[in-house]
């Protein structure tokens, strides 16, 4: 152990100095801007959800937990996470989807790399851009300003009556839901696609020496080894349920019965004026979402712990 | 190597620096009227700085070109700031003295404080007498700003051919009228839709209906006697909220009245398609008159404007209310040229003539859309007590009941989607009922405290 006395400029050019200044210098840009954009709002937000404020912040008053409360207590606002449950399922029917669909295009299919892109191409489309798409797609128009939409045509050609997509509140939703899954999917795929992949081969030789057919691979091989990636997802999915906004919002503008707790929260806040209220609202998804992230590690603990200590063990023992 | 630290370092501030100020967006846009030029030949040549929220007009080089007379005569130069998010932006500006000398007086600035920003014209019983609205911007009997155009605040949109084609010659004078001009709309013209509810935007194009809310009531103090007499906000004995939600309600049942599909309609697309005949009505008001004309293109001649049919007595009545008023800051250096200024806008510009609004100043001519008008009782709201300036809009807010907005929770949406439901009357007295009950345990409290 040699010490020597060093100055500060001479220590920043030591190979330690160095790691440290150049990790600093790249950290500054992202850090500065999480610092800006989101902690000191999203602490804002935390303070405004104590008061009763208005846009311009004049007169701010504490009031205590009475935000909290009237969330809670007034069907207005809470009921609003009602149509979360459409999305909720709806994600369940995606992960099932995209898992079938990512077992499909690991196998030796002809164009698959083909494929993977046409699924994975609505996610990197902008959400504004989708409702666009889908508001034609399902219009039903009236001939005389507004064209027949895409669905509403085929429906026509096939003799059928055409159906109000997105004026009719008992099939509003599902077709926002099915919008919703169409523009995520791609994600989904691409996710269970690497870790699939990330399986060795060699497992599957084995399990092909045992005789084990397609369905057995799956539950015995693929399925434990994606597990954590299937709770991640699940979590975004739950996550993305409660906090739906864009889609609607574009879409239906929130009408016909498609209106979403953002939605309420945004209207709150901006249209009444209530940014306190509304600021609790936003507290309340949030904590929603961390109890259900507290669920997750919870559920998953021994899975998500077990496997790499597993494989250090494995690891050591190799080197043994 | 040292010089490729140095780069590195700069770059990564300068990216820093970048972010940062991209935050800040310049959308103003500001146009010098008259040259540079003249400003040498007097000592006492001003410049006055307009902040307005008319950037169209900025852009299309007809502020300056009105503009060149008035600074010609007082030696003077006129600089036009325009904001296109013109409440917010001067919101912000009006915090600091440096607010422009001339500008829109924005509504948020309360009644009571406007002596705080403002320099005041003169006494009301001055220029009640000059101009129409002049006491919008008023406290305490004194004036603190002009308007600069009024406004029909609601009115129904109608194509004069198609009205013509339906062998309609008369313009309905009740709800009832209404809705029997547009049975004949639908049974004698095919292929126009009677109707048009533009839905789809229903978050402000269902809050025109509101507009045509103190019309029927025929009563000048209409908001204020549901504040003195706390009377319900939809009563079917009082004309007012009832008469016109009714008339959406019974309209918006009638599948056979509007168009196929409310959840698609296009406001762009329903401009030109109304010059062309394909609707017959929608429910606007008078600021969308110039834009439809201009849409129509040959067939301007076809887009007409009637008031909210509500015969009261005999009489049809309609309610003008002010647009932005024009004040003059409390710490220009010029306050006289600048009222000056303000006056030669609102009443011997030209702009009014030239963009067919209605003019402020008693005695220039109306626009010629207002011809339907002409039998027409026009009155102006009257202006709140003092103690009650501003509660109607606290308990408008704060029961969220919401007159003017068009949330999804709003009684105007529910109204329009039960009634695309076809849920019938039942459902009409529910939900208001269910405002009344609302509204109602707002005002006791507000006018309590």
């Amino acid at each position: 152990m040699q010490k020597k006395k060093r100055s500060f400029w001479q220590w920043l050019k030591t190979y330690e100095g160095q790691k440290i200044l150049t990790t600093i210098l790249f950290l500054l840009v992202p850090v500065t801007c999480l610092i800006l954009f989101t902690v000191i709002p999203a602490g804002n937000m935390v303070l405004f959800s104590f008061q009763e404020r208005d846009r311009y912040g004049l007169d701010a008053k504490w009031v205590g937990l009475e935000n909290y409360k009237t969330v809670f207590s007034n069907p207005d606002y809470f009921m609003t996470f009602k149509n979360s449950i459409y999305y909720l399922i709806g994600s369940f029917a995606q992960q099932a989807l995209a898992l079938l669909l990512a077992s499909i295009l690991c196998s030796k299919i002809k164009l698959r790399n083909f494929f993977k892109g046409v699924l994975f191409f609505p996610y990197m489309m902008n959400g504004v851009a989708v409702s666009l798409i889908f508001m034609r797609f399902f219009a039903l128009g009236d001939g005389i300003v507004t064209q027949t939409g895409t669905v509403n045509t085929i429906l026509q050609q096939l003799g059928m009556d055409p159906v109000k997509f997105l004026s009719d509140p008992s099939i509003a939703n599902y077709c926002l839901v099915f919008i919703s899954i169409w523009r995520y999917i791609g994600f989904d795929i691409v996710m269970y696609i690497g870790a699939i992949q990330s399986i060795s081969s060699d497992i599957y030789e084995a399990a092909d020496l045992d005789g084990a057919n397609g369905w057995q691979r799956f539950r015995y091989i693929v399925f434990p080894s994606i597990k954590p990636i299937i709770s991640l997802q699940l979590i975004l999915a739950i996550k993305g349920a409660v906090s739906v906004f864009e889609i609607p919002y574009i879409i239906t503008e929130g009408k016909f019965g498609t209106s979403t707790f953002v939605i309420k929260t945004h209207e709150t806040g901006m249209v009444f004026q209530k940014v306190g209220l509304a600021s609790a609202m936003a507290v309340v998804l949030l904590i929603i979402i961390i109890i259900v992230t507290l669920i997750q590690k919870h559920f998953f603990k021994e899975s998500d712990e077990d496997k790499p200590s597993k494989k250090k063990k494995a690891q050591n023992g190799e080197v043994a | 190597m040292k010089f490729k630290k140095l780069l590195a370092t700069a770059l990564s501030l300068a990216m820093v620096a970048t972010t940062l100020t991209a935050c800040g967006s310049d959308d103003s846009s500001s146009s010098k009227a008259g040259s540079e030029a003249e400003s040498g030949t007097s000592g006492e040549h001003v410049t006055l700085q307009v902040l307005t929220h008319r950037t169209d007009i900025i852009e299309s080089g007809l502020l300056d070109e009105l503009t060149d007379e008035f600074e010609k005569a007082n030696n003077c130069t006129i600089e036009y700031v325009g904001y296109t998010d013109y409440a917010n932006d001067v919101a912000t500006r009006l915090s600091t003295e440096d607010y422009g000398d001339v500008l829109m007086i924005p509504d948020s600035v309360k009644l009571s404080d406007l002596g705080n920003f403002f320099a005041p014209f003169g006494s009301y019983d001055e220029y009640k007498e000059l101009y129409q609205c002049a006491d919008s911007k008023m406290f305490d009997n004194t004036v603190y700003g002009l308007p600069t155009a009024l406004n029909v605040a609601g009115g129904i949109l109608y194509n004069k051919q198609v009205f013509a084609d339906a062998g309609i010659t008369e313009l309905p004078r009740t709800p009832d009228e209404f809705i029997g001009c547009l049975e004949a709309i639908r049974d004698n013209c095919e292929g126009v839709i009677p109707y048009y509810t533009n839905y789809k935007d229903a978050s402000w194009t269902i809050t025109q209906w509101q507009g045509l809310v103190v019309s029927a009531s025929g009563n000048p103090s209409y908001e204020i006697d549901l504040l003195t007499e706390k009377g319900d906000l939809f009563d079917a004995d009082v004309n007012g909220y009832y008469t016109v939600y009714k008339m959406l309600f019974d309209i918006f049942s009638d599948p056979t009245l509007i168009e196929a599909d409310p959840a698609t309609t296009d406001w762009e697309a329903c401009k030109p398609a109304f010059g062309e005949g394909k609707i017959g009505c929608m429910v606007l008001g008078s600021w969308a008159v110039g834009q439809f004309q201009e849409a129509a293109g040959d067939n301007a001649a076809n887009v007409g404007f009637m008031p909210m049919p509500n015969e009261i007595d005999g009489k049809i009545n309609a309610q003008i209310s002010a647009d932005y008023c024009m004040g003059v800051n409390k710490h220009s250096d010029n306050v006289e040229l600048a009222q000056k200024f303000v006056k030669w806008y609102v009443g011997e510009s030209g702009l009014q003539v030239k963009e067919n609004v209605i003019p402020a100043l008693i005695g220039a001519d109306y626009p010629e859309f207002m011809d339907a008008f002409n039998d027409v009782n026009l009155f102006v709201a009257t202006t709140a007590p003092a103690e009650l300036t501003g509660v109607f809009n606290t308990i408008d807010k704060d029961s969220e009941v919401g007159t003017w907005d068009g949330d999804t929770a709003n009684f105007k949406i529910k109204l329009a989607e039960a009634a695309f439901a076809g849920e019938g009357e039942e459902a009409f007295n529910k939900i208001i009922e269910e405002v009344n009950s609302k509204w109602a345990a707002t005002r006791d409290t507000v006018l309590a405290d």
